[in-house]
């Protein structure tokens, strides 16, 4: 079993390597401005992390931190209650 | 007996656009009568922005956004909601809690503001480039007259050689 893992580990581990080469940024964009609060009347920053239908991008697409995402998803929809964003066009 | 503990709330009052353009004193006495109603203390109240609605609310697509910082009793804030809920001048609320805001952020200027302003300094730089070009023309015209005035009198001379 460990064997097999550590395989499996040294097949994936060039890949890793390639991709923590490309990626520059260790933090998402709220967690480098500092912010703790996501105000949802703040529709610029929000649409850029809409699709053009509306939809929320997902975390992998957004970059964003488990805790900013979620402050992102409350924002978004208290945007959209408010006739701010869309639901779905 | 208890003591009502005030907090301070941030409210988001969505009205239509007609309506607030064509009578804004009556929009905001809706709304400031029915924070008073539940004995809100209003901190301060603004247009916050005037947009198209991302979605058709009631067959309108334009909405004016009011912007209300005020003290209240958190037991009442069911009681605004539900009046808003009645009333025919507001479409829609959305009133979160706001305690660690600071006066700066209250005093943030909103995208009305900024829009007026931007407006307002194109107009005075309209203006001031109009006054410009005008004081430029004016120069201009005057620089021309005084050649012509040398030309003519170049000309006169001429003439009064060939005499």
């Amino acid at each position: 079993m460990r064997s097999t893992r550590q395989s499996s580990s040294k097949g994936g581990r060039k890949k890793r390597r390639f991709t923590t080469s490309i990626r520059e940024q260790t933090q998402c964009r709220f967690c480098r401005e500092g912010t703790k609060y996501v105000d949802y009347k703040d529709v610029e920053t929000l649409q850029k992390l809409l699709t053009h239908r509306g939809k929320i991008f997902s975390r992998k697409r957004s970059g964003n931190c488990a805790g900013c995402q979620r402050k992102v998803k409350t924002a978004i929809k208290r945007a959209r209650f408010m006739s701010l964003l869309p639901f779905a066009s | 007996m208890e003591t009502a503990v005030k907090r301070m709330y941030e409210g988001l009052f969505l009205v239509d656009s007609g309506e607030a353009a064509a009578n804004w004193q009556a929009v905001n006495g809706a709304i400031e009568k029915i924070l008073s109603r539940s004995e809100a203390d209003i901190v301060s109240m603004k247009k916050w922005d005037e947009r198209r609605l991302a979605y058709d609310i009631g067959r309108k697509s334009r909405g004016t956004y009011i912007l209300v910082y005020f003290n209240c009793d958190p037991r009442r804030v069911g009681a605004i909601e539900r009046d808003v809920q009645l009333s025919e001048t507001i479409v829609r609320v959305m009133i979160l809690r706001t305690d660690k805001m600071s006066p700066e952020d209250i005093a943030r200027p909103t995208p009305a503001m900024v829009m007026e302003q931007d407006e307002a300094a194109a107009k005075a730089r309209m203006e001031a480039d109009a006054d410009r070009r005008a004081t430029e023309a004016e120069s201009q015209e005057a620089a021309v007259s005084g050649e012509d005035e040398f030309v003519d009198t170049g000309e006169e001379e001429d003439i009064a050689d060939e005499a």
